[in-house]
């Protein structure tokens, strides 16, 4: 049975637009919501709500909308909780309804509602508190299986979200009659204006209003003209930051089935305006009475919505229940569209509308409510009474259109930290003094009738150019005001009567549980909100909010002014997940850093690890090595150890730093010397953060006599610029001395192994390797393969090393030139595996071990503090606890027996079972050199312990394995390979 | 015997293959990657001044204010950081920009090579601002940014140098040689709705 008016409307009932609703084919048209679409065609149960599972149908014409919630679409696509009245229809749309099983009709959880007197509010901290051991294994999965609305898709999101930056001169949000004067007085004076209409028609009220329609076409064809205007339908704004700033999703192709190629989903606006202009308009809102959830109640505005914009009628025999004029209006559109109107129950004694109506034989019940709905899963009948209770009658209703006046959409003007205002003659909160630059117009602050707020946002439009400084205003026109003789409304909340009456519909929030919360001692809004969950579903309140204020207020005998609104925070609607992400998911998630051989780790196979934001080469598999990434890490560290390997480097940070007072700069910086060191000449260098602990270490050379070249870990090497321009702006500004990041100019490669020379010998020109000439820690400039290199005899890995850099652009061809070199050698390309291996034999310090928690001396540097002289760390690395004897130091660990696995973060114990943890493991790999495993670790007592045997305890596997405490250096104590 | 170098290598030639990417319509962008020679010039202390002087009479360039740059026929100077200014020229050969801003600045400044460092692409067309809108938090109206003005800001995630050319409006875009190609990815992406012509390199 259609419910589809004969005409009007705003549809283009020449397109046919099939949809799905819990698997039910209909057919409704382009302009269609999904709600007009179904009411159109009908339904009335759309739903089943969040703890009671009552049936629901569709109450709003707007996102205020609390019941009438679905999944939309189907596989990846879906989404759960949409509101059905600002889903667009379009063409093969599904949806389904949600909370419901096995069917919307027959549910079986509906038996909450008779077990309704043991969940009240606050019933998950009252009944689930007790045992503790059940929270796990049955309350938290029995609330999740009853709670909760729809169910979010499980596959990734095939569609692409987008994030976009605007800056404008004024921002207007809201495209009603305010919203579109504000904007239409700020473009005329040459603003850059950005105007957000949350619907995907402009105009807001004015689409009720056939009236009306020439003046809202004609402004927003004015606007559409200005080319600094962008006019931004179906997009919310739903937060409003400091700054000015404020966030809107755009829902590019929510009304497409897909959105069409290279075209985003939605679109996430980041708006930076200069000033703004509220004109959000009002929430109707609801009255609390027993059954005002049942599907057939529909707010009097939306009802007036349905028929106009959508030329829908919502029932056919209705009664209005009101406390204002407004209301009237719908009841007159309603008889108009041949909706019997069985009665409109004014809760005031008198009104002249009330008069009008009942000359024009509309039965009116003056100074009545309703008490209660009959019907099972939708109105059948609506008792109506005289307000202390007495003359009930119960009249036979398919529709009850319900008005509790309106409340402006405060949202943002409450998050842009505006206070908020009680005002007498609205009955609700309007923003008060802004505090950004912004201001409210229209119905978002009380200026109620279309002309009305017309003019007001025509004067928060000039408001706006005058505070940019823009210059004159141009009139513009503005409809016409209809001068027509009213009652004021009379604030009225709630019809006590028995039976549940709802505050809040989404979550199933009753004024009883209001009552429940304030009786036990959750008085505060804030406290009473969180207690019963009031307010705080998707749609956030908007219909009864200030209705279960209003409950707490009576309850505690104080005005609403005094109990206030929680505090409104973003999203004012909700918004998806994917459109936050953004782009930034997937492989797009961060930035990829890449060394300039990464093509050449490519083509070679290397498999590649991240490193922060870099990508380096992990290791080499070769045939045969596939199954075992072992065989590759083994084989390129024994390479290094017996002849030579060849790893890319340039991952490490790089400075420059320049200047007379450089020496002394790093003299600063590090804990020992620099200023001593001669030109050509490396030296290690250690810095501490000012607490004392160990922040980086590297090798830094000097190029001149006021020019260092300066390296970093590659975790560190930002930080350590920050470090240096801190202290450089801050601590030591009398210093002479510049610095940059040089990171990207220089790629490096390391040559390691006792062939390292003989390799390189071969590539290098205009440098004499020999050791004599060339002696460990020696740095010279020469060519590779005609580029421009620098080598610096340094060693990661212990073995006779030279570190390569050139120019990045030179990579390749002289990495190519030293791998040609180096052929007759076996030279071996390995990666950051076999470095850490490496490494650790070696028993050089690490991140593992520079975790940001060890001191020099815990590291066995203690070296390289040095005695005279000042130093970043100096003072504090000198305080007991980081002097105590007792602190766990740098050793070397082997397993007793030569098979048994090391791990790293294994507990070091004194016997198998003992749970006094002397230490951990901090690194743990194969050795290529002693044929066992190796590590690190810190160790309570540390070299007291070296050649005594301790268990490295690994409690998850139930690991107790033997160890021999030894120097931390494994392979060549003595230090005598790196200067062979 | 000595090898001559071989020309150096660009991240961006193997990121950025010439063709059309993304949308076909009137609204495409060009998007070109440019071989550039680069050098990062910092005061000493207390030099700034007589660091001008030499800029202006050696290489005959005022180096410019804050969110500016200043250019030649053959040199541009973009205002990177307090006195600090990044020096962009045609690439001719290795080293050769920092030789001679090293010999026209003397003891005044501190010259760094960047040359490699950092990889050049500009992006050209009408709707090179809306593009760039997708990732870029800076105002780049024609009323808030204009041809001379520079900023150092993150687009897409990554740190960048913007400079404006012209009205077109064309952009250069200078960012780390290590996140070219990253940020090519990011913004062949961001232009596809509107369609990019990617020219050979300059």
């Amino acid at each position: 049975m259609s419910h589809r008016l004969a005409s009007g409307g705003r549809l283009d009932r020449t397109r046919r637009l099939r949809f799905t609703f819990d698997g039910r084919s209909y057919v409704g048209h382009a302009g269609d919501t999904l709600a007009s679409a179904l009411m159109a065609n009908g339904v009335r149960l759309v739903g089943r709500s969040f703890k009671y599972h009552r049936p629901r149908g569709i109450l709003t014409a707007g996102p205020d909308e609390p019941s009438a919630l679905v999944e939309l679409r189907a596989g990846a696509r879906r989404e759960a909780n949409m509101p059905m009245p600002v889903v667009e229809l379009f063409d093969g749309l599904e949806a389904q309804s949600q909370n419901r099983w096995p069917s919307l009709a027959f549910d079986i959880l509906s038996v909450n509602s008779l077990l309704s007197r043991f969940l009240p509010a606050g019933f998950y901290y009252k009944t689930f508190m007790w045992p503790a051991a059940f929270w796990e294994k049955v309350y938290e999965p029995l609330i999740r299986r009853s709670a909760g609305l729809g169910w979010a898709a499980k596959e990734a999101d095939p569609d692409h979200y987008e994030t976009r930056h605007a800056h404008c001169d004024v921002l207007v949000a809201g495209s009603g009659a305010a919203g579109l004067a504000a904007a239409r007085i700020a473009a005329e004076a040459g603003a850059r204006v950005i105007l957000c209409e949350q619907d995907f028609e402009l105009g807001g009220g004015l689409l009720l209003d056939p009236a009306l329609e020439d003046w809202r076409a004609a402004t927003v064809a004015a606007l559409a003209r200005q080319s600094e205007v962008t006019l931004l339908p179906r997009t919310t704004v739903f937060g409003y930051y400091d700054s000015n700033v404020l966030g809107a999703v755009e829902r590019v192709a929510d009304h497409l089935a897909e959105p069409p190629e290279h075209q985003p989903r939605q679109r996430y606006w980041t708006i930076r305006a200069r000033e703004v202009v509220l004109a959000t308009g009002a929430h109707e809102r609801l009255i609390a009475f027993p059954g005002n959830d049942r599907p057939g109640v529909v707010l009097a505005g939306a009802a007036l919505s349905y028929l106009r914009r959508f030329a829908v009628a919502p029932g056919k025999r209705a009664v209005v229940f009101t406390n204002n004029d407004e209301a009237y209006d719908t009841a007159l559109a309603l008889r108009e569209a041949g909706v019997e109107i069985a009665a409109i129950a004014d809760v005031r004694p008198a009104a002249v509308r009330a008069d009008e109506a009942r000359r024009a034989g509309i039965d009116v019940r003056s100074g009545s409510v309703v008490t209660g709905v009959g019907g099972g899963r939708d109105v059948e009948r609506v008792t109506v009474a005289r307000r202390n209770g007495a003359d009930g009658e119960s009249l036979a209703a398919d529709l009850l259109c319900v008005s509790g006046g309106h409340s402006p959409a405060i949202e943002l003007a409450s998050q842009s930290r505006t206070p908020l205002d009680w005002s007498d003659a609205i009955a609700g909160f309007v923003p008060g003094q802004p505090v950004q630059r912004q201001r409210s117009a229209g119905a978002a602050r009380g200026i109620f009738g279309v002309a009305e707020a017309a003019s007001d946002g025509a004067t928060a439009g000039r408001a706006a150019v005058a505070a940019l400084g823009l210059g004159k205003t141009e009139a513009i026109a503005l409809p016409p005001a209809v001068a027509r003789a009213g009652t004021p409304s009379e604030p009225f909340w709630e019809v006590k009567a028995s039976g549940k009456a709802f505050v809040d519909l989404q979550h199933d929030v009753t004024t009883e549980d209001i009552r429940l919360a304030h009786r036990e001692g959750y008085a505060h809004i804030e406290h009473a909100k969180r207690y019963t969950t009031h307010a705080m579903a998707t749609d956030q309140g908007k219909t009864g909010g200030l209705v279960g204020a209003a409950v707490l207020a009576e309850a505690r005998g104080e005005s609403i002014a005094a109990v206030g609104m929680p505090t409104y925070r973003p999203y004012a609607s909700p918004v998806s997940f994917g459109v936050i992400a953004g782009h930034a998911v997937g492989k797009n998630f961060a930035p990829v850093r890449r060394t300039a051989l990464h093509a050449w780790h490519v083509r070679h196979g290397a498999r590649f690890m991240e490193a922060g934001m870099w990508m380096r080469p992990a290791y080499y598999p070769q045939p045969g090595e596939e199954k075992d990434a072992w065989l590759s890490v083994l084989r390129e560290a024994r390479a290094v150890r017996r002849a030579v390997g060849i790893c890319d480097v340039s991952t490490l940070g790089k400075i420059d730093v320049q200047g007379k007072d450089a020496g002394v700069f790093l003299d600063r910086l590090y804990t020992n010397t620099f200023s001593t060191l001669p030109i050509g000449r490396a030296r290690y260098g250690l810095m501490l953060r000012e607490d004392g602990i160990v922040f980086d270490d590297g090798t830094t050379s000097r190029l001149a006599d006021d020019h260092f070249f300066m390296t970093t870990t590659t975790a560190n090497a930002a930080r350590v610029l920050e470090h240096m321009e801190y202290h450089a702006q801050t601590v030591w500004p009398e210093l002479d001395v510049q610095f940059c990041a040089v990171t990207d100019h220089w790629a490096s490669m390391s040559a390691a192994g006792p062939k390292a020379r003989l390799a390189l010998a071969k590539a290098v020109q205009g440098l004499d390797l020999a050791n004599a000439a060339f002696p460990f820690m020696a740095v010279g400039d020469a060519q590779v393969a005609g580029c421009p290199v620098r080598v610096f005899r340094i060693s990661f890995s212990g073995e006779l090393a030279y570190e390569v850099a050139t120019p990045a652009g030179f990579a390749e061809p002289v990495w190519e030139a030293i791998m040609a070199a180096g052929a007759e050698h076996g030279i071996t390309p390995y990666g950051v595996e076999a470095l850490g291996l490496l490494r650790i034999e070696k028993g050089h310090v690490a991140g593992a071990e520079l975790g940001g928690h060890t001191t020099a001396r815990d590291l066995g540097l203690e070296r390289m503090l040095k005695k005279n002289g000042d130093y970043v760390g100096r003072v504090l690395a000198g305080r007991p606890g980081l002097v105590a004897p007792e602190r766990p130091r740098l050793v070397g660990l082997r397993p007793v027996d030569p098979k048994a696995r090391l791990r790293a973060g294994s507990h070091l114990v004194a016997a198998v079972g003992d749970g006094q943890s002397l230490g951990w493991v901090t690194s743990a790999m194969p050795s290529v050199e002693l044929d066992c495993w190796i590590g690190l670790g810190m160790l309570s007592g540390g070299e007291a312990w070296h050649d005594k045997r301790l268990f490295a305890a690994f409690p998850l596997y139930d690991e107790y394995v033997e160890v021999a405490v030894t120097h931390p250096h494994h392979v060549d104590h003595e230090n005598a390979r790196v200067r062979a | 015997m000595p090898v001559s170098a071989p020309e150096p290598r660009s991240p961006l030639v193997q990121a950025l293959k010439p063709g059309r990417h993304g949308a076909v319509g009137a609204r495409q962008v060009t998007l070109r990657a440019y071989r550039r020679s680069l050098v990062q010039l910092q005061a000493r202390k207390g030099r700034a001044a007589d660091l001008a002087t030499a800029v202006r009479q050696g290489l005959g360039l005022a180096l410019p204010p804050p969110g500016r740059a200043e250019t030649s026929p053959t040199l541009a100077a973009i205002w990177i950081q307090p006195s600090a200014w990044l020096l962009c020229a045609p690439y001719l050969a290795e080293g050769d920009l920092a030789r001679s801003v090293r010999a026209a600045v003397g003891s005044a400044g501190a010259v760094v090579d960047q040359t490699h460092g950092k990889s050049v692409l500009r992006l050209s067309g009408p709707t090179a601002r809306a593009v760039l809108e997708t990732g870029c938090r800076i105002d780049l109206h024609p009323r808030a940014f204009a041809p001379g003005q520079a900023a150092a800001t993150p687009v897409g995630h990554i740190d960048c140098i913007l400079r404006q050319l012209d009205n077109a409006p064309s952009y250069e875009l200078i960012v780390a040689s290590t996140l070219a190609e990253a940020f090519v990815d990011w913004l062949l992406h961001a232009a596809a709705a509107y369609g990019c012509e990617v020219l050979p390199p300059d």
